[in-house]
């Protein structure tokens, strides 16, 4: 289990937490490289079918962010 | 949101493994919290089952 | 419209345990507008089973599918490569439809994906009421177009029962259906059409309705 590094899927806002995001890295924020961000014109584009993809094709955590 | 992780759980994942957040534009320090946050949720809950992903499962093979 | 219900994950997935390859069947009709078998209900179906089965131990391929109307043969013919290569099929349809693939394809055992619950009507967003149980004999011009063999819990025909308190019917546990005899009695008085209440209404003639067995609608008119 060690070697278990987790993959992390956000689906991020793209006005509110994609900005985050973007300004985490401006600010030399560090967080997990685990995390793969998923640029979305608005959180009103998640579909229930994009979080079971994520999980059918292996995603260990899905997040998100609005 | 809710409905999705009575989605997961009625498959047989665990729904902690999906969560929302909300947060403004300014909030890049919660950003990288929420990330860490998930992570570590995802460390302990372990590896999705449904993962056949080789770059995942070869070094796990290797360490039995 | 008629309206169904998905049927439990589990129920599911036991009824296709023998299969390897399955179809998920959906229907572009009444269930999709219900939000039970459409094109998404039948993509949200088909990745929990992959997930599922896979979790088990026993993956199967599961294929995906919606046909504009599955209770013609028309519109199922253009699922035939897909039910070819299936061993079963989960149609995510009403029992109309259930059965149509299992006429039209009698090689290939269709089970039903979801529980078909009647002739509802929308009343707010995901809400179904039942207004109709195709009784075939209309009885809504005496009524001012309220049906009181669906919506009355007894199918009574001349007035309430004695459980019809301020307007609410005893049968629910919940206490808030309203008694259907009381919207008529209301709806009638404010047509000025009350003497209505006043006939008697003689024994329904129940013969069109399910007494006899299975209906059959013949047009000579339209036939070939």
């Amino acid at each position: 289990m060690s070697e278990f590094e987790p993959q992390v899927l956000a689906f991020a806002c793209h006005y509110c937490a994609y900005a985050a995001a973007d300004l985490a890295g401006s600010m030399r924020l560090s967080y997990p490289p685990n995390v793969k961000v998923l640029h979305l014109p608005c959180t009103g584009k998640v579909d229930v079918l994009y979080l079971l993809r994520a999980f059918e094709k292996g995603a260990d955590a899905v997040f998100v962010a609005g | 949101m809710n409905y999705t992780k009575k989605l997961l759980a009625e498959t047989g994942l665990e729904p902690e493994r999906l969560e929302m957040f909300f947060l403004s534009s300014a909030e890049g320090v919660r950003f990288a919290e929420i990330a860490t946050e998930m992570t570590e949720r995802a460390r302990k809950l372990g590896p999705n089952p449904l993962k056949n992903g080789k770059a995942i499962e070869q070094p796990m093979e290797a360490e039995e | 419209m008629i309206v169904a219900e998905q049927k439990p994950l589990e129920e599911i997935k036991s009824m296709i345990a023998d299969a390897r390859k399955v179809l998920v069947l959906g229907c572009g009709t009444c269930v999709t507008v219900c939000f039970a078998g459409g094109e998404k209900e039948v993509s949200i179906l088909a990745s929990q089973l992959r997930m599922a089965t896979r979790l088990d131990g026993q993956e199967k391929e599961i294929r995906e599918l919606t046909v504009q109307r599955q209770c013609e043969y028309e519109y199922n013919e253009l699922a035939a490569d897909h039910v070819r290569d299936a061993d079963m099929v989960i149609s995510l349809a009403c029992g109309i439809g259930v059965q149509t693939m299992n006429e039209q394809y009698p090689e290939k055992l269709t089970v039903p994906g979801l529980n078909t619950s009647g002739l509802s009507q929308p009343t707010e967003q995901g809400v179904w009421e039942e207004r109709c149980q195709a009784c075939g004999n209309c009885v809504l011009h005496l009524t001012g177009g309220l049906c009181p063999v669906a919506r009355c819990a007894k199918s009574l025909l001349n007035g309430p029962c004695g459980g019809s308190q301020r307007g609410i019917c005893e049968v629910y546990a919940e206490r808030e259906t309203p008694c259907v005899w009381d919207q008529i009695y209301h709806r009638l008085k404010d047509l000025g059409q009350l003497d209505k209440l006043l006939e008697i209404e003689p024994a329904k003639n129940w013969h069109t309705s399910r007494d006899g067995g299975q209906r059959k609608i013949v047009r000579e008119d339209l036939r070939l």
